[in-house]
């Protein structure tokens, strides 16, 4: 076959006007040479920027693409449970469903909301002011309704499609089980607010996570949160999700083994009711807490459900301040310092033996004052012994007008007074033992022998917590270990592994002549039997203790036995002393009549004993002893 | 035995662009399987592909195009110019016959490179003389204006290509220079009036293109989309049918209109370089057929159908990489379409024909 292959078009085939020796062919290749680079131009362009994107940019958009394609949630992680020493469970978790909006998904509010006020159903009104309220004040997804029934679950999730932004979620939500008999010890949580979240960023917290405020909740903080787990899901262009495409398995926080033990706790809190007090109970072996109440309470459930309208408001300003731990603020101590006085007395040799006595007539003159016994009419001859059990003032006043008030700072710090604890717990105050130096910097007089004289029955400057009086009552239960308070025995992770232990840790031994020991514990013992702790006696146990009635301010007579706080520090045991206690009632009254006997129901608890019916306060006890005009207060100086 | 020899002939000149045209009806049968579950739009791709195979094949080889006559063409020009005015009429861009869609603009293209080149080879004349290039230009301007109020973009663009043919074969110099000038006045003062004049949609798509991450949300929506989709391709792709775009339905318009962008995500640099150089190669292939073809209208029916192609691909897939404005042009072979689908079958039966008949000629 031939094939024609090249035959040009003539040129003679066309008009030669236009076309000069060019044939038509030539022409045309040209054009089409033009062509061919215009071609090369555009395609080499668009190759270019396609390498652009999809090579040097590529990075920036494959982030682009997964930020916008994928849906990261945090998988909460159950916080730690808080068990007691026999084993109660005071902290816990229950599962319950969360009904969650997540504002990046969300396309039309207005329409979704309507669309779950239907479903819940709720009123669509209420539901779009909680939803703007809370869009307000959080910074993560928002959390619409809590507690969801499982009949509104249902309805929801069936309509997932059509509710993009929506999601309901079951997460492990806080539950202390025993409510108000907890609160000052456990502590609380509450949503994360936007400080903490920055301050904690890149320790795992989530915007939604709750965290510990108060108490062991935030003490331990680190050991609870456990870490969070995380979820990844693809979302679509309308915001609904598909499949899991990664996720990471929270962690759960691990527990705390705490010394204390329930049914004492729950005495305490029962005896406490409906009063402003503070129980607090130590073992004198090893310094860690048996009890720890303070009255009144918040429930810490509220911190989560959510308070009612106005409740909040009238908690904070409550005059009886429940947000406050009593048990770690500073009080004057009042007579249950008399023991210190003592000790301090005998080592300074003013008080010359057991049988050194000083004649109480009611009152004790002293340079341009009379200080008042509390018993009008006087003790008459009182020595060492009688001195501690009827609380006689007139004694401990004549230690302290011829003691050095170094001296008695001295021993009292030997005894914790003036410090922290060291329970770690950031409310706790560290209450105040007067010596000169310190009048000298906080006022810059000199020390006055006359305030010794009003240190000495403690009252004046000195301050100390209940925590703080227990521990120095142990030191004389143990014989003269100064232990440091400890609450958490034990933290452990959730499969059992310890993650550590505590171990009591002695701060340090006062040393105390051990037949000045045997006298003081007799004086303790003695008025628990026939002094003015009667009402802490309890058959078969031995109780040794010691009351106080600390005056406040000097108020208007009619009222001024409210004013007191009442006092009773004790020990308790069958033959070694097994549980220390120190009981403060704000301004209750008498310590032998207010305080006294819920030491003894308390002991009678701790050895399982059966309770007795609670006498009604009556007013044989001690009664507060008129300051003379001119001294102030502790409470005064402290405020 | 005779036909047989030359289709060996044929093949053993053409083979590469046999094999690239072959590649692109695989491609495009991939990619629409690439968009994801929903499976209806890769059946009816699937049958629109076969139609236009078959309508290929059956051009290709029982078909001559010098056999056409001007008539004819006038006639369907005629029709197709009737159908636009109903179209602009009713202020919609397709027809729609029961379950099929008929999108007349991209029929209008092939008529219209037939009529001109049919029009010009007549001639027998390299050069237009002024009074035929304004009438071309007329008989360019006539279907263009009926399709602007329903479809400014395809029309502006359809107005581009044809006008560039002309330049190709042989438009005025002088009359040129003097519409260019004329064009230039003209924009100058009319472009702030046409701007108002502008709907809402066709402004965000200037915005858009001009700042995309700046309307992330509503103008720059689709060219975001299609530059996260096209990026985050990278180099291998995400494979098909894995594509976050793609499958979470970022991508809108992605059977049709961002097809590109969907094949750039499942197969990245490599695969759009694929693309790229085989549309490329059988677009320098029609040049060369121009080149060849023996008669005039040979050549300028094959250079009028790598114009309309290579127009086609500037604009759909320079809009989805933001190097031009957004416009809502399907891409040949990739996108989805059953009148797409069918013309581009059409022209390029029709370019292989004039490769084909090359040998036939006496």
């Amino acid at each position: 076959m031939k094939v024609n292959n090249f035959s040009p078009i003539k040129v003679s085939r066309i008009k030669r006007s236009w076309v000069e020796g060019v044939t038509l062919a030539e022409l045309w290749e040209r054009r089409l040479f033009w062509l061919k680079v215009l071609l090369f131009v555009f395609f080499g362009l668009i190759w270019l920027r396609v390498f652009y994107l999809q090579v040097v940019k590529h990075p920036y958009y494959a982030n682009k693409a997964k930020a916008r394609s994928i849906a990261g949630y945090m998988i909460k992680a159950p916080r730690g449970e808080i068990l007691t020493a026999d084993g109660v469970v005071v902290a816990t978790n229950r599962a319950i469903f969360q009904l969650y909006i997540d504002l990046e998904n969300l396309s039309d509010e207005e329409s979704i909301l309507k669309k779950l006020s239907l479903l819940l159903p709720e009123d669509y009104g209420k539901l779009k002011e909680h939803f703007y309220l809370a869009k307000r004040s959080s910074f993560g997804r928002i959390l619409l309704k809590r507690n969801l029934t499982w009949d509104q679950v249902a309805r929801i999730m069936v309509r997932q499609y059509y509710l993009p932004g929506v999601s309901v979620e079951v997460e492990a939500e806080r539950f202390y089980p025993y409510g108000e008999a907890y609160f000052h010890l456990l502590g609380y949580v509450a949503k994360i607010n936007r400080e903490e979240f920055e301050a904690l960023r890149g320790k795992n917290y989530s915007p939604e996570d709750l965290i510990g405020k108060k108490g062991l909740e935030r003490l331990y903080e680190s050991h609870l949160k456990g870490q969070n787990g995380r979820i990844e899901m693809e979302r679509d262009a309308k915001g609904r999700l598909g499949r899991v495409v990664g996720r990471v398995d929270p962690l759960a926080g691990e527990d705390l083994i705490i010394t204390v033990r329930h049914d004492l706790q729950m005495k305490a809190y029962e005896l406490l009711k409906e009063k402003r007090g503070a129980i607090v109970a130590l073992s004198p072996e090893s310094g860690a807490i048996l009890a720890l109440v303070s009255m009144p309470a918040v429930d810490p459930n509220k911190f989560i459900i959510g308070f009612e309208e106005g409740e909040w408001e009238k908690i904070a300003q409550d005059p009886r301040k429940p947000l406050l731990n009593r048990a770690l603020q500073a009080y004057p101590p009042g007579s249950t310092y008399k023991l210190i006085t003592a000790l301090a007395g005998l080592k300074a040799g003013i008080v010359k033996g057991l049988h050194w006595s000083v004649a109480c007539s009611g009152y004790y003159p002293f340079g341009n004052h009379v200080f008042r016994c509390w018993e009008k009419r006087g003790h008459g001859p009182v020595s060492l012994i009688k001195a501690i059990a009827v609380s006689c003032d007139v004694y401990f006043y004549t230690i302290g007008s011829r003691l050095d008030i170094d001296l008695l700072a001295e021993v009292s710090r030997a005894f914790g007074l003036g410090r922290l604890t060291g329970l770690g717990f950031p409310e706790e105050k560290p209450g105040l033992v007067p010596d000169k130096a310190w009048k000298k910097k906080r006022y810059g007089t000199n020390w006055n022998q006359g305030e010794t004289v009003v240190i000495s029955i403690g009252q004046g400057y000195i301050l100390t917590t209940p925590l703080q009086m227990a521990r120095a009552y142990m030191v004389l239960a143990n014989g003269g270990f100064l232990y440091k308070p400890y609450i958490v025995s034990e933290v452990r992770k959730k499969d059992g592994t310890l993650v550590f232990r505590n171990t009591p840790q002695a701060e340090g031994k006062v040393e105390i002549d051990p037949q000045y020991l045997e006298w003081l514990r007799a004086g303790l013992r003695e008025a628990v039997d026939v002094g003015t702790g009667k009402a802490s006696r309890v058959p078969g146990i031995l109780v040794w203790g010691k009351t106080g009635t600390a005056q406040v301010v000097a108020l208007h007579r009619k009222t001024r036995h409210l004013e007191h706080h009442a006092w009773f520090v004790s020990y308790a045991g069958n033959s070694t002393p097994q549980i220390v206690s120190a009981v403060l009632i704000e301004h209750g009254g008498g310590g032998g009549a207010v305080a006294a006997p819920l030491a003894g129901e308390l002991y009678r608890a701790f050895y399982k004993l059966p309770p007795q019916f609670l006498p009604k306060p009556v007013e044989d006890g001690e009664l507060p002893t008129d300051l003379p005009g001119g001294l102030t207060n502790g409470n005064q100086a402290e405020n | 035995m005779e036909t047989k020899l030359k289709i060996r002939h044929f093949l053993r000149e053409n083979l590469l662009a046999v094999l690239a045209f072959l590649s692109l009806v695989g491609i495009n049968i991939l990619n629409q399987l690439g968009m994801g579950e929903t499976n209806i739009y890769f059946w009816k791709n699937f049958i629109w592909n076969l139609l236009g195979l078959g309508l290929f094949l059956a051009i290709l080889f029982k078909f001559d195009y010098r056999r056409v006559s001007l008539e004819l063409l006038w006639l369907l020009y005629g029709g197709m110019l009737l159908l636009l005015i109903v179209l602009a009429l009713f202020k919609k861009r397709w027809l729609i016959i029961g379950p099929l869609s008929f999108q007349p603009s991209e029929f209008l293209k092939v008529i219209l490179v037939y009529l001109l080149s049919l029009f010009v080879a007549k001639n027998m004349e390299p050069k237009l003389s002024v009074r035929e290039a304004l009438f071309l230009l007329i008989v360019i301007s006539l279907p263009v204006g009926f399709l602007l109020p329903v479809d400014l973009d395809y029309a502006g663009i359809i107005f581009l290509m044809f006008f560039m043919f002309l330049l190709f074969l042989g438009f005025p110099r002088r009359l040129f220079i003097g519409l260019a000038l004329l064009g230039i006045i003209l924009s100058v003062i009319l472009l702030p009036l046409a701007w108002n004049k502008l709907k809402p949609h066709q402004k965000g798509r200037i915005y858009g293109y001009i700042d995309p991450e700046k309307y992330p949300k509503t103008w720059g929506y689709q060219i975001n989309q299609s530059l996260i989709a096209i990026g985050s391709g990278g180099l291998l792709g995400q494979g098909l049918q894995k594509g976050w775009s793609t499958r979470l339905n970022y991508l809108p318009a992605k059977n049709t209109d961002l097809a590109f962008a969907v094949w750039a995500e499942a197969f990245g640099l490599i695969g759009s370089t694929l693309f790229l150089f085989i549309y490329g190669y059988l677009l320098y292939w029609g040049i060369e057929i121009s080149k060849k073809a023996k008669d005039l209208l040979g050549k300028f029916l094959s250079l009028g159908i790598v114009i309309v192609l290579l127009f086609q691909f500037l604009f759909n897939i320079g809009g989805a990489i933001g190097l031009l404005p957004m416009t809502s042009i399907p891409q040949p072979f990739l996108s989805y379409g059953g009148s797409i689908t069918i013309s581009s079958y059409l022209m390029l039966s029709l370019l292989f024909n004039v490769a084909f008949r090359k040998d036939f000629f006496k």
